[in-house]
């Protein structure tokens, strides 16, 4: 609402072409911080990155971007049968994949996924609403999760300021989503922990510590820069991906 | 369970409105004047969860409620309408488009698979109806009013800072929302609508050229009145002037939870195929 930011906010906001500009930009190496003095994440974000395709180091294919991956160490530390069944998805993921329909990805992977986001925050509350699939997080700040068991495709997200660095905590999902389409897995017992923190008005550092004692030996870690996005008018548009070739079925207006 | 989402096939299956608590728009109490709060950027504040009171079911009769939900008939609502202008209660449609909604809406209790109302594929509801169909949520960071949908967690993020909208070219399930404060009133312009939602389960339908006009304004700390100017001249032979109110919902509790949607259902469209029929 332009009648509540001052002036000079103006040409704050023409700077950084952020959706949404809190009070405390001074200059471009200043973090922006919203009135009560935290890292002010609103806007719009892209992850820049093949980690879709693959989370971890991967050559080229017709169709793939080759990637450097985005694994801390680059191994995911899988059980026996963990790796058998993860060599099987990866034979198997043209189809078996679910985001060949179009499923909501859960998390970390909504995060990569090729497609803006826009993080809407508040001391109480961090809403981050995404193009692909219209998917939604609503994160609940210092705030416990409900009890289970519950399975939600994308969690249930608790978060916490720690400095500058907002941490999530995330529980409650599904068996039924991949990190990529690469066909790394988990089971409903995953367990995320985000990290996201600022490094300059325009980058956010995001971590995501990844656990599922069902699935892995051992706690393991992505790490990518998350870029916000600076075109004029910029907005999340949508990608309501389960309804390509679907819609148009029943009439069209005369021409 | 994979999901808190039924199957769904039919909004009969999304029941969570009472054809007998259904109030005809044009009763509501007079509005008494009532000054909200405000937000730290200075919003009126009008954040919460809501429930839409009317119907999903047939904007232009409110029996239709009772009739397809198996409640008991309520014929004290047949032929009321939300629609509060015409004065007839009707969609006005060019004879084309009358023409071309029959055979769906006689279809609506057993469609062909194409016929199937779009918010049951899980399609994003579009607007109007997407503060006229369930559990919502309004919430107000700064610059902006964003509304949740609890139906297949749909989302429509209404910026406040006087941007134009996005090129015609670009269609948007949920359209293009440009909003602002009258007074306590928000006033949000939506353009870029592509032509694949409805607004009831009854085949009421528009083109991409339709332009919605919504006035929402707390008349209460727990309610707020709606009213949305459609117009669509490939569509309709005038603008028309759908209205409806919220009531705040109090039992739901603070937190709108995940309700996916496709990811359970995107196989029941099989299951209306039957030999003969397409």
């Amino acid at each position: 609402m332009n009648r509540c930011f001052p002036g000079w906010m103006t040409a704050a906001l023409a700077l950084v072409a952020a959706m949404s500009a809190p009070a405390g930009a001074q200059d471009a190496g200043t973090l922006l911080r919203t009135a009560d003095g935290k890292p002010d994440l609103s806007g719009i974000w892209q992850a820049v990155t093949s980690a879709n395709w693959n989370i971890q180091a991967h050559s080229a294919e017709n169709g793939v971007p080759a990637g450097l991956g985005v694994v801390d160490g680059d191994e995911i530390p899988y059980q026996p049968w963990a790796a058998a069944k993860k060599r099987e998805n990866f034979a198997n993921r043209a189809t078996a994949d679910p985001e060949s329909r179009c499923y909501l990805p859960g998390v970390p992977r909504i995060t990569y996924m090729p497609f803006p986001f826009q993080i809407f925050q508040t001391p109480g509350h961090i809403a981050i609403t995404y193009e692909y699939v219209h998917a939604v997080r609503r994160i609940f700040m210092n705030s416990p999760h409900p009890e289970g068991p519950i399975e939600w495709w994308m969690g249930d997200s608790r978060g916490r300021w720690e400095g500058d660095t907002l941490v999530v905590d995330v529980i409650h999902f599904t068996d039924q989503t991949w990190f990529d389409r690469a066909g790394n897995f988990h089971s409903e017992a995953l367990h995320v922990v985000e990290r996201y923190t600022p490094i300059t008005p325009y980058h956010v550092n995001y971590e995501a510590t990844i656990e599922d004692p069902k699935v892995f030996t051992r706690p393991w870690k992505v790490s990518l820069p998350l870029y916000r996005r600076l075109e004029k008018n910029l907005r999340v548009l949508d990608y309501e991906c389960y309804a390509f070739g679907l819609e148009r079925t029943w009439y069209r207006p005369p021409e | 369970m994979r999901s808190r989402c039924p199957v769904l096939l039919f909004a009969l299956a999304l029941a969570s409105l009472i054809a007998g608590a259904a109030v005809d728009a044009r009763q509501q109490e007079p509005a008494k004047p009532y000054t909200p709060p405000r937000t730290p950027d200075g919003q009126p504040d009008i954040q919460g969860i809501y429930n839409p009171v009317g119907t999903f079911y047939n904007i232009e009769d409110l029996e239709y409620q009772s009739l397809y939900q198996n409640f008991k008939p309520n014929p004290s609502l047949r032929g009321k309408s939300l629609i509060i202008d015409p004065p007839d209660g009707k969609i006005p449609y060019q004879t084309w488009a009358a023409e071309k909604r029959k055979p769906i809406y006689q279809l609506h209790g057993d469609p062909t698979p194409q016929y199937v109302d779009p918010n049951a594929r899980c399609w994003p509801q579009g607007v109007p109806r997407h503060v006229n169909n369930r559990e919502f949520e309004i919430f107000q960071p700064p610059g902006y009013v964003v509304i949740f949908n609890m139906a297949h967690h749909t989302y429509r993020a209404i910026t406040l800072d006087g941007s134009p909208h996005i090129p015609e070219s670009v269609k948007l399930w949920m359209g293009d929302s440009r909003g602002r404060w009258e007074g306590n009133t928000l006033v949000v312009d939506v353009t870029n609508n592509n032509d694949q939602t409805w607004f009831d389960v009854m085949a009421s339908f528009h083109s991409d050229a339709m332009r919605v006009t919504e006035r929402m304004t707390p008349v209460s700390a727990d309610r707020i009145e709606y009213q949305a100017v459609i117009t669509d001249p490939k569509v309709y032979t005038r603008p028309w002037t759908f209205a409806i109110y919220f009531n705040r919902n109090k039992d739901y509790g603070s937190e709108l939870w995940e309700e996916a949607c496709v990811e359970s259902n995107d196989r029941n469209l099989e299951l209306l195929k039957r030999p003969g029929r397409n």
